[in-house]
């Protein structure tokens, strides 16, 4: 049952003293992603024409609502020089964590979304956090921003670093818990349904089989894959845009 | 012990955990959803930043739910 959450294709080895555990499905998927993605931005870009006066194209008036929607709902809150630095970093991880987490409605045997695995997450939460830091160094200067840790007295020093550490495990945690939990309620729910079916309605269950099914799997797919991906794709930038908000003021 | 007995209880302490687990959170959301719409029923024209805020603050009370059901799964197949 649990195949199709990816947890049985992982090849480990070991490179000298370092032990590797690779998941093929995860590596490919999440690589996938990023080929659509780039195969979409040049042919979107093909589609801007070179004069700047002409009327916008269809792809064009595409880009500009996209972009349009990430300034003000996700950059509404901060300054004009600040939103213009973080447009095109946060539009890209809204993309790719969107496209990644809708991949897993795609119904093909071993297909998993790639932020069903804690590396893909964590590694995201933890360039995020990097991020603060240039941001923060930008802005400030290399020391006022390191002498934030020591506001307001210098003892909170630890507290402030533990509060670092958790800030970026939850915000890669909360992704992954989310967009796990749903693929396991799908991967679940579905076979207990047929299971049922069998046993309550017997020979009948043979004609009920595909209707119920394809309906419990539409429904859970549109509720876990496309709802809660999407919200939380939204949950995860406009995080790491306060994060890094919160770092450069 | 035998095998089967430690293999129940995994699957008992599971349950156990995801259940009082979700209490949290399901309170949490519950009261900002609620202010949420009060506060969007009594300023209409600041319904889109307060359904910004409303699920940032849902996303945020919810990680504690994310946390009981890691440890959920942890116990089922890990340990």
């Amino acid at each position: 049952m649990f195949a199709t959450v990816g947890k049985d294709l992982v090849f480990r080895f070991r490179i000298g003293p370092v032990y590797v555990a690779l998941n093929p499905a995860t590596l490919g998927a999440s690589l996938g992603v990023a080929l659509i993605l780039i195969i979409l931005g040049l042919w979107l870009r093909r589609g801007i024409p070179d004069d700047p006066e002409a009327p916008p194209s269809r792809r064009a008036a595409f880009l500009i609502a996209f972009l349009d929607l990430v300034e003000n709902q996700i950059l509404g809150g901060m300054g004009e020089k600040m939103r213009r630095s973080l447009l095109p970093l946060i539009s890209t991880l809204l993309l790719y964590i969107l496209v990644c987490n809708l991949s897993s409605i795609i119904p093909v045997p071993g297909m998993v979304a790639p932020t069903q695995d804690l590396n893909v997450t964590l590694g995201l939460a933890i360039f995020v956090y990097l991020l603060t830091h240039v941001y923060g160094a930008r802005s400030k200067g290399i020391f006022r921003h390191l002498r934030g840790y020591l506001e307001p007295i210098p003892v909170m020093l630890p507290m402030n670093l533990v509060g670092d550490m958790g800030r970026t495990l939850s915000h890669g945690f909360r992704l992954f818990g989310n967009i796990l939990g749903g693929g396991i309620m799908v991967a679940v729910t579905i076979p207990v349904l047929v299971n049922l079916l069998v046993r309550f309605l017997g020979a009948l269950a043979l004609a009920a089989i595909p209707l119920v099914g394809g309906a419990a799997s539409f429904i859970l797919n549109a509720f876990f894959g496309v709802f809660a991906g999407v919200i939380q794709a939204l949950v995860f930038t406009l995080l790491a845009a306060a994060y890094i908000q919160v770092a450069a003021e | 012990m035998g095998t089967e007995l430690v293999q129940g209880l995994k699957y008992l302490a599971a349950g156990i955990c995801m259940g009082i687990g979700a209490i949290g959170p399901a309170i949490g959301e519950g009261r900002i959803g609620a202010s949420a719409l009060e506060s969007m029923a009594r300023q209409p024209e600041m319904a889109n930043t307060l359904l910004r805020n409303m699920i940032i603050a849902d996303a945020i009370a919810e990680t504690t739910g994310i946390y009981s059901l890691l440890v959920a799964i942890m116990i089922l197949f890990v340990v």
